[in-house]
């Protein structure tokens, strides 16, 4: 970008996108909402720079579209901040935000045509009809819905619903989008289509982008930086690979994969970490004194399924599945554990045999199991071990 | 049956056949039941059939023959003839056209321009359609706007002719007074108080309940309550009426005082049924689109005018059918509350066929109650098609 | 994809705050009222609650006032204005005397007869024929149906000009149609479908009943039951039937046929599978029907002045026949039949006003 100094007045812009003259700096400070008793959002504080997308990430009912909802000014909430640029929104209408948002349902007014509707946000500001045209079919031109524009939604595949719901965000050149899981009523192979031309217009445009969902693939994907929220708090936020490689806590370990982490309950005693059914492995660093309650935790990619004795520990095999690029090894440990491996496709093993696992103990991580917190010991590395 | 003793679940193939051969068995047994089984596809449609048969199209048949009939009643029985049209003529052409078309005498200016300007609104219409710019031309659909049109048009003569010439409207004036006016005023009260009711307020459930109550209530009653508290020197409004000097005025003297009077009535009834259907049609708008409208930066007019009204138009349309389908049937009211005075001015068709009825003229009250019928099946089914199909066409 | 036209920034400017008289109608937030359209909304709801419920109480204290209350002019606060004396609600209880409203009794009999039977049936019926229209494929020859109107035709005719009788003419016609059914139904081959026929029922509403009546009137007499409950009761089932097939059609249509399916595998008659499965499950919608129907039974007028006379007389028919006579109106006496005339009802709906909507709303957005 030659102009570089019309985006630098919030700060430079993230993830090499082209800069946006109207990104805005986004964020919330100390956002709490309460239904009733039920505390929704607790203490949230979040900063979105310009041009960056940050996706929202927990389980359902997490807070995370409520945080999103008071963002766009269509709950209020009860205590903190919603700052768009320098400006303070928090008790401004919605109309008066200079923010657009998708929903989940897409919410396109079914009695207008696609170019109603994507015209229908400057309709309400009082433009005239020939340039709301020209706008219109910009818009519908950057989504691919030029041919389109008569139709009535009702008309239209639920990819093409999906790209006028965009196509009215845009329109208005906000300073800020919000997307509810606007993936989410997509089938399989058309949500990794969209997700991809998400991404290629978001950094087409360089628009401050929020964007909320629990399919961690697709948070993995989009963000620029991932927020993991559960039970209304926030419980880590980073770039993916940080929070993938380096969960914070328990929660945030077990949600990010497919399959998630494997955790394996056991103490600290002496030094060592040990549990139920053999396993017990010397740690190092701070923090490795007695008795305290402890997680362990591996990536199923980490893993490998070997022949017994030659592992970590011995156990048997539950159940092969072929999921394609992989096959998938689920092996029980003790009554209540399983643990799942991935093993390359070629790999194949009959049900019920003896295998042993084992990881590089770099990989693994140790976690608090009463506080779910990371803790700073470390699996100490055997020397001449890979 | 199996499973009532739980058996089917853990069953393996093959094993107890016995037990298969007693829950056969058992489904056997009633020979009736079985019968009754096979023939369900005529029983459960029939009694409904039958009964509309005999009480619905039979009297329909029934009273055409009679309206074409000359009627006299001796004794226990009664014996008719046939005479054709007469009934007819003497409503539309003859003694009886002061009472149902109303008096005509000569037809003023402002009759004249009215009958044109309908005339010639009507004929833009069919052009319109016949242009096909709005879609498909279709004979059906010619010969249907053709007879619409033609009703309109004899009606807005009529009005023309008595209404806007300064002599007396007939029945049928008057009936399409209370649809048209009543049903109006009622239907944008009732959206009125549906969009009062949809903000949010507190205390909806009891302002709900309480604008519900008068649907309840039969129409008799209303006359009189209204009739009571319409009066001048005793009804709770006295002091005011004397107030401001009318303490000696009657409601049910003039004509258009009257016909105002049992409009309020009608109205105290029905608003609270179009009240009730349109705020649940408000509730029913899903909270994405009023949202999307806020994020847009729509209004609330706006998203009123943009996003709420045409989500509920369908239903306002099917609602008014339905509104102006038993607005034509109304009877209670003016014969509670005037009488159908002063005079005819409040006299519905249905009044005036009872009263013909009474007055022991049943060829008559046939003939009368015939034209009602197709009056309102025009002007229904008109609405129906022109309005309510395509209204929910545009919906899908 | 560089191929993408770059956005034209041309950025909107944001929407200008309202200002002056309007900042009075602008709410803070989403989920609230203005200040300004509060006193509004407000002001115009108590209004129309003033409205409605005023002729409620002046009726109530008209019932509690003395002749020489009523007349002396308008009084409004009981104990204030004037002396509450009940009267009129002692000659209604006073079983002995020949008072003006010991003849009460008989017609609120009647009233309860009939609407509850005329509801019942209709329910039935028109349920099983809504059921019926839902689930299972009709297709009547468009020719058996021409038969069937052109031999009604000629019975009526033979009935009511040539004075057959109606027995007679009525099983000659029969007869006819069993016999030309089968022949001309090989001529005239189309037929018409489930919609049709519901049109069709639903359709008989737009009939005025004074269109029907006098007929009616005319049947009933020949088989002398005229001033009869079965009379009344048959003839509000029908008036009332396309309510019933309209409302309940779309809900038996919204209930999930595999439950249906699912019953009849397991070897339940169709008989079977509307009571016990689909009933239950269209409860709601049954009961919404059920009281809209009772309602308009026992609220209406038209066909019990025609078909009654004092042995089946209704409580409409009492009432406005209290309309006038030597004496004047008894204003106090009929408050009281209004009102406990009333009172069932508006208890009735002040239970089930939710489900009534709720049913009117389903017919009238699929409808």
């Amino acid at each position: 970008m030659s102009e570089a100094g019309t985006m630098a007045d919030d700060g430079a812009a993230i993830g090499g996108g082209r800069a946006h003259s109207r990104a805005r700096r986004l964020s919330i400070e100390g956002l709490n909402k309460w239904f009733g008793s039920n505390h929704v959002v607790k203490d949230l504080s979040i900063s979105v720079e310009p041009s960056e997308f940050l996706v929202l990430l927990g389980p359902s009912g997490c807070g995370k579209t409520t945080a999103l909802r008071i963002i766009a000014g269509l709950e209020q909430a009860d205590s903190g901040q919603v700052l768009l640029g320098d400006t303070d929104v928090t008790n401004e209408l919605p109309k008066y935000r200079d923010i657009a948002m998708v929903f989940q349902s897409y919410a396109l007014y079914p009695h207008k045509t696609v170019a109603e509707n994507i015209g229908f946000p400057l309709k309400v500001r009082g433009l005239k009809p020939d340039e709301r045209a020209e706008a219109v079919r910009d818009a519908a031109a950057q989504v691919h819905m030029e041919e389109l524009l008569e139709r009535y939604p009702r008309q239209l595949s639920g990819g093409q619903r999906q790209r006028v719901a965009l196509a009215r965000a845009i329109v208005r050149r906000p300073s800020a989008f919000l997307m509810d899981e606007p993936l989410s009523n997509l089938d399989a192979k058309l949500r990794g289509y969209m997700r991809a031309e998400l991404k290629h217009m978001q950094h087409e445009l360089g628009v401050t982008t929020v964007y909320v969902t629990h399919d961690q693939v697709e948070a993995m994907t989009l963000a620029h930086r991932v927020a993991i929220m559960d039970e209304g708090a926030l419980q880590q936020i980073g770039t993916p690979r940080e929070v993938y490689d380096n969960p914070a806590n328990l929660f945030v370990a077990g949600f990010m994969g497919s399959p998630p982490m494997n955790f394996i309950r056991g103490s600290i005693e002496n030094g060592r970490f040990e549990s139920g059914g053999g396993v017990g492995v010397p740690l190092e660093g701070e923090g490795v004194g007695g008795g305290t309650a402890a997680v362990m935790g591996f990536r199923p990619e980490d893993a490998e399924v070997a022949d017994p004795g030659t592992g970590l520990f011995d156990t048997t095999v539950y159940a092969a599945e072929l999921t394609g690029d992989v096959t998938l090894v689920t092996v029980a440990l003790g009554g209540d554990t399983s643990l799942a491996i991935k093993m390359p496709k070629e790999y194949d093993v009959d049900f019920d045999r003896n295998v042993a696992v084992r990881f590089p103990l770099e990989r693994g991580f140790l976690f608090d199991a009463a506080s779910g917190e990371r803790l700073s010991a470390r699996f100490a590395v055997p020397p001449g071990a890979a | 049956m199996a499973t009532r003793d739980g058996t089917i679940g853990g069953r393996r193939p093959g094993e107890d056949p016995a037990a298969a051969v007693v829950t056969t068995a058992a489904l056997r047994s009633g020979r009736l039941a079985e019968w009754f089984d096979r023939q369900a596809r005529t029983l459960f449609i029939m009694p409904a059939v039958v009964m509309i048969l005999i009480f619905s199209i039979f009297p329909l048949i029934a009273t055409f023959i009679l309206s074409l009939s000359r009627v006299r009643l001796r004794g226990g029985g009664y014996t008719m003839r046939y005479v054709g049209a007469r009934n007819y003529e003497k409503q539309i052409f003859g003694s009886e056209q002061w009472h149902f078309l109303g008096t005509f005498e000569e037809v003023s200016v402002l009759g004249w321009v009215v009958t044109a300007a309908g005339a010639g609104l009507l004929a833009w219409w069919l052009v319109k359609y016949l242009r096909g710019r709005s879609g498909r031309v279709s004979v059906v659909g010619t010969i249907g706007r053709l007879i619409t049109a033609s009703v309109l048009f004899g009606l807005t003569f009529m009005f023309a002719a008595t209404l806007f010439s300064g002599t007396r409207l007939g029945t049928l004036g008057v009936t399409l007074f209370y649809v048209v006016v009543g049903c109006g005023i009622q239907f944008l009260i009732g959206l009125g108080l549906a969009v009062l009711c949809a903000q949010p307020i507190r205390g909806r459930t009891f302002f709900r309940v309480v604008f519900f109550l008068p649907m309840m209530v039969t129409p008799i009653g209303i006359g009189f309550t209204f009739r009571m508290m319409a009066d001048t020197g005793k009804g709770p409004f006295a002091p005011i009426w004397q107030w401001i000097g009318l303490g000696d005025f009657a409601w049910a003297v003039n004509p258009w005082t009257a016909r105002a009077f049992i409009i309020v009535g009608d109205s105290w009834q029905w608003i609270p049924f179009i009240f009730v259907v349109l705020l649940a049609a408000l509730e029913n708008v899903p909270r994405d689109l009023v949202e999307a409208g806020h994020v847009d930066g729509a209004g609330g007019w706006q998203i009123f005018r943009e996003i709420t009204w045409p989500q509920i138009v369908p239903v306002a349309a099917t609602v008014m059918l339905i509104r102006v389908i038993e607005g034509f049937k109304l009877v209670d009211l003016p014969n509670m509350m005037t009488g159908g005075g002063p005079g005819i001015a409040t006299e519905s068709m249905t009044l005036h066929s009872f009263f013909a009825w009474r007055a022991l003229d049943p060829a008559q009250s046939a003939a009368i109650s015939y034209l009602l019928l197709f009056v309102t099946v025009v002007l229904c089914v008109s609405y129906f098609m022109l309005v309510v199909r395509k209204r929910a066409a545009v919906h899908g | 994809m560089a191929e993408i036209p770059a956005p034209t920034p041309a950025p909107l400017p944001a929407r200008a705050r309202a200002r002056g008289l309007r900042r009075w109608f602008e709410p803070a937030r989403i989920g609230q009222m203005s200040r300004g359209g509060s006193i509004v909304v407000y002001g115009l709801l108590v209004l129309w609650s003033a409205f409605v419920l005023f002729p409620f109480y002046w009726l109530a204290i008209t019932s509690l006032k003395l002749p020489v209350d009523v007349f002396d002019g308008p009084s409004f606060l009981p104990w204030v204005d004037f002396t509450p004396n009940l009267h009129a609600w002692a000659d209604l209880l006073d079983f002995s005397a020949k008072s003006p409203l010991a003849e009460t009794l008989t017609p609120y009999r009647n009233s309860v007869i009939i609407a509850f039977c005329s509801t019942a049936l209709c329910v039935l019926i028109g349920a099983m024929a809504a059921y019926a229209l839902a689930r299972i494929e009709y297709k009547p020859r468009l020719g058996n149906i021409l038969v069937f109107v052109v031999l009604m035709v000629v019975t009526a005719v033979a009935v009511g000009v040539y004075g057959v009788d109606l027995w007679i003419a009525a099983a000659v016609g029969g007869a006819l149609f069993v016999l030309l059914a089968r022949s001309v139904g090989r001529y005239f081959k189309r037929s018409v479908g489930n919609a049709d026929i519901l049109f069709w029922m639903i359709s008989q509403r737009i009939l005025p009943p004074v269109v029907a009546v006098v007929p009616i009137y005319m049947m009933f007499q020949k088989v002398g039951m005229l001033d009869t409950h079965l009379a009344i009761i048959l003839t509000y089932t029908v008036v009332n039937l396309p309510i019933v097939v309209w409302l309940m059609h779309d809900f038996f249509a919204s209930i999930p046929i595999d439950l249906e399916e699912s019953a009849q595998l397991d070897g339940a008659s169709r008989l079977m599978t509307f009571f016990e499965i689909v009933v239950p499950l269209a409860r709601a919608g049954l009961a919404a029907t059920t009281l809209l129907v009772l309602i308009l039974s026992w609220n209406e007028y038209l066909v019990a002045l025609f078909l009654s006379t004092t042995q089946a007389q209704t409580l409409p028919i009492l009432v406005a026949g209290m309309n006038g006579g030597e004496k004047g109106i008894l204003w106090w006496t009929m408050a009281v039949v209004i009102i406990i005339m009333i009172i069932p009802v508006i208890a009735m709906a002040l239970l089930l006003q939710r489900f009534i909507s709720k049913g009117i709303l389903l017919g009238a957005v699929k409808g």
